[in-house]
């Protein structure tokens, strides 16, 4: 089955560009033009991944972002012109998976979409325990207990790659390598504003984290100690 | 060693505060009025004095020279006891008259008369005639009839002198010839009053003194405290605390000041403000640029590249045109990025995102870019590097991107020699240095080659495409780490650049770790001397 893509971005030429690409690699599309609107778009179609632009008319890319993650954790790749730190961890922060600088290579956007919409990598057993969290691979669900929590995808791959090796350290380079899918390095901020967020979902105190610990100076692992 | 001491810290309290140079030359010269005015008012007082006692001595002594002279000059006596008595009744008879009664009185004969002396002179008992001067006698001698002062000092038994007067005049004694009256005044009265009257000038000059320091020290700061509010607020402009104002009050001239004080400071601010929101403007318009640029120019890419991609369809003509255009967007993508980076650099918007790193494993992967376009050209790269990692914090994409570009140029103009990339590290410092054995540059070139634009020779083809800015963006990025990005060259020798950055934000080094020229040109050159 094709995944499809909604592509909101409010310049027509680039719109149908990308569709040109997109459509060659056997992906089916959806267009939205503009920030408002966005969200029903969203609804309506029921996309497999999101490609947002940061700045459109009506509501900026971010708040659109915040719009798709409060009711949904379909990957979303924001298409961003701004490579200022403040912009890229804004819209990361907002939920985004990942992004692309504007102008990108048809092989890069390719590249990341792929990325976002490979299935998960193939585990032992149908559920990982980590600390209090019981993660299930098939229904891709985690619990506390008898409480469900609701992460996205690309946590949930981040949290399960941590969690099946609970004694390995992770550097930012290898999480962005196989939970991003980045071949070459990539920017590490991505690691830690998802981190972030994962955190704030799991963890009972978010700034004393028990779950997904930092190794300072290397990176991240599953559990203390 | 201590009084120069007091003597420099006075005299740097001298300097430092107005108020203090007003006090003391007010004090200094009130000091000196009051000194004039003092003298002036205790010799006035003084001499006043003096010369009442004087003509009251002098009427006194008129009239006891008279009634002496008449007792002598109506007396009908005519035998040596009576006179003598009648002369020893005279000195008791003065010294009880006048309004004081420390008068002396001694009647002496006048010496160098023809008959010996037969009676005695009668002095006052505690009067000692060698105070009368003897040529003060001679004048008394020699005026008939007239009476002639002296002013004369008056010792004491306790060993003071008393000022004094004398007071002579000849007198005709019949049966025993001439004779000399000498009346003896003290004025050691007048003396006291005189000298508690100094005392209390003195005192109350002092004190007087000592207002006027207190009062100007009252007026001066009364005078000085605008101006030291208005040097503290002025201080605190240029600290950036931009709205504040001094207070407006009245309409002296300290007001005038306020308000022109406070004028400038408006102009300032507004000046001020304007420049900021031009700048933030500026960074507005790179960010807006940015947006506006890119996004048609990923349209043109991805156009491009849907046809470079089936370029084997195409006629050989649209077929060259579609390699063409694939490159060209490369090279616009760049120097736009190019432009971009400079213009955020000039907006003062770029923050380095700093992380201690391996200064190793960026030259690494600087290298590890750059090595097919190396091989491509025929250089070898040479790394020269220390063992164990070499912990710096820097920003590592930019401190990575400024090594490719430093690599890219030493390949560009190495003339396929092999390039040397050497990492040096102290205890504050970190250095890099990419040198290569090319073309070289002159002097004039070397002083330009960080200027915008600015190609080391026009007439060369370019091949590795750079934007001209690489070297521009290089040395800001230096700048933004608070380190050194610094360049030796001699034509056909070869080039040689040295990056050096300390090795935690802060850290102040004076000496590279590496050296420029490098070891290896030093040498030739030494050789070729």
């Amino acid at each position: 089955m094709a995944h499809k893509i909604l592509v909101v971005d409010d310049d027509n030429a680039l719109r149908e560009m990308v569709g040109i690409v997109l459509e060659s690699e056997g992906f089916e599309l959806c267009f939205h033009d503009a920030g408002t609107g966005a969200l029903e778009a969203f609804k309506t179609e029921e996309p497999d991944l999101v490609l947002l632009d940061v700045m459109l008319p009506g509501k900026d890319g971010i708040q659109v972002c915040n719009e798709i993650r409060a009711i949904s954790g379909t990957p979303i790749i924001m298409l961003t012109a701004k490579t200022e730190s403040e912009d890229v961890v804004r819209g990361l922060e907002a939920g985004a998976d990942d992004y692309v600088v504007k102008p990108f290579d048809p092989t890069v956007l390719l590249a990341r979409i792929r990325a976002r919409l490979r299935p998960l990598a193939k585990t032992d057993g149908d559920t990982v325990q980590i600390g209090p969290l019981t993660l299930d691979i098939v229904g891709h669900e985690v619990r506390r207990g008898s409480e469900k929590l609701l992460l996205t995808p690309l946590e949930f791959n981040l949290l399960l790659t941590l969690a099946v090796k609970p004694k390995q350290v992770f550097t930012r380079e290898m999480l962005l390598e196989t939970v991003w899918g980045y071949a070459y390095k990539a920017d590490t901020r991505l690691v830690n504003v998802h981190v972030q967020r994962l955190r704030s979902k799991i963890e009972e105190d978010p700034d004393n984290p028990k779950i997904v610990t930092t190794v300072r100076g290397i990176g991240y692992k599953a559990g203390q100690g | 060693m201590k009084i120069r001491v007091a003597i420099d810290w006075a005299l740097g309290l001298f300097r430092r505060f107005l108020q203090v140079r007003a006090v003391f030359t007010t004090v200094v010269l009130s000091g000196i009025a009051l000194l004039v005015v003092g003298g002036f008012l205790s010799y006035s007082i003084g001499n006043g004095l003096y010369q009442t006692r004087v003509s009251q001595i002098l009427a006194e002594s008129e009239r006891a020279v008279v009634e002496v002279q008449n007792t002598f000059s109506a007396s009908t006596v005519t035998d040596e006891i009576a006179l003598q008595s009648l002369l020893n009744s005279v000195v008791p008879s003065l010294e009880s008259q006048g309004s004081t009664d420390s008068r002396k009185v001694a009647l002496l004969r006048t010496p160098g008369q023809v008959g010996a002396q037969i009676l005695q002179s009668p002095i006052s008992a505690d009067l000692d005639t060698a105070v009368i001067p003897i040529d003060f006698k001679a004048q008394v001698r020699n005026t008939s009839g007239k009476l002639t002062y002296q002013s004369v000092g008056l010792p004491q038994l306790n060993g003071s002198i008393h000022p004094g007067v004398v007071v002579g005049s000849p007198i005709e004694i019949p049966l025993a010839g001439k004779y000399e009256l000498y009346l003896v005044f003290d004025l050691n009265g007048e003396q006291l009053t005189l000298d508690f009257v100094q005392s209390v000038l003195f005192w109350g000059m002092l004190i007087l003194l000592f207002m006027i320091g207190t009062v100007s020290y009252f007026v001066t700061n009364w005078l000085v405290k605008p101006v030291q509010v208005a040097a503290e607020v002025s201080e605190e402009i240029a600290e950036g605390a931009l709205d504040r104002r001094l207070t407006e009050r009245g309409e002296d001239v300290i007001a005038i000041l306020a308000r022109s004080f406070n004028r400038m400071a408006d102009s300032l601010q507004k000046q001020i403000t304007k420049l900021a929101s031009v700048s933030k403007m500026q960074q507005r318009f790179v960010s807006d640029v940015s947006h506006e640029l890119r996004t048609p120019l990923t349209t043109i890419k991805l156009a491009g590249d849907v046809i470079f991609a089936s370029r084997e369809k195409l006629e050989p003509a649209a077929k060259r045109s579609a390699e063409l255009m694939h490159d060209q967007i490369e090279r616009f993508e760049v120097l736009l990025n190019d432009l971009l980076e400079i213009s955020r650099y000039d907006a003062g918007a770029v923050a380095a995102d700093l992380e201690i790193q391996d200064m190793n494993g960026i030259v690494g992967s600087a290298i590890a870019g750059l090595e097919p376009l190396a091989q491509s050209r025929g250089s070898v790269i040479e790394i020269k590097i220390p063992s164990g990692p070499v912990d710096v914090e820097v920003d590592g994409r930019r401190i990575e991107r400024l090594i490719r570009n430093l690599l890219a140029n030493a390949i560009e103009h190495g003339e396929s020699r092999p390039i040397s990339v050497a990492v040096g590290l102290s205890d504050s410092a970190v250095a890099v240095s990419v040198t290569d054995s090319g073309i070289g540059m002159s002097r004039a070139e070397v002083d330009r080659v960080f200027d915008r634009f600015w190609r080391a020779d026009p007439a060369r083809k370019r091949t590795t495409g750079g934007t001209g800015l690489g070297l521009a963006i290089s040395l800001e990025d230096t700048q933004l780490h608070g380190g050194w990005l610094q360049v030796w060259a001699k034509p056909n020798e070869g080039a040689s650049f040295r990056l050096t950055l300390p090795r935690r934000q802060g850290m102040v080094f004076t000496q590279s770790p590496l050296p420029l020229p490098p070891r290896a040109k030093k040498t030739k050159a030494v050789e070729n001397e």
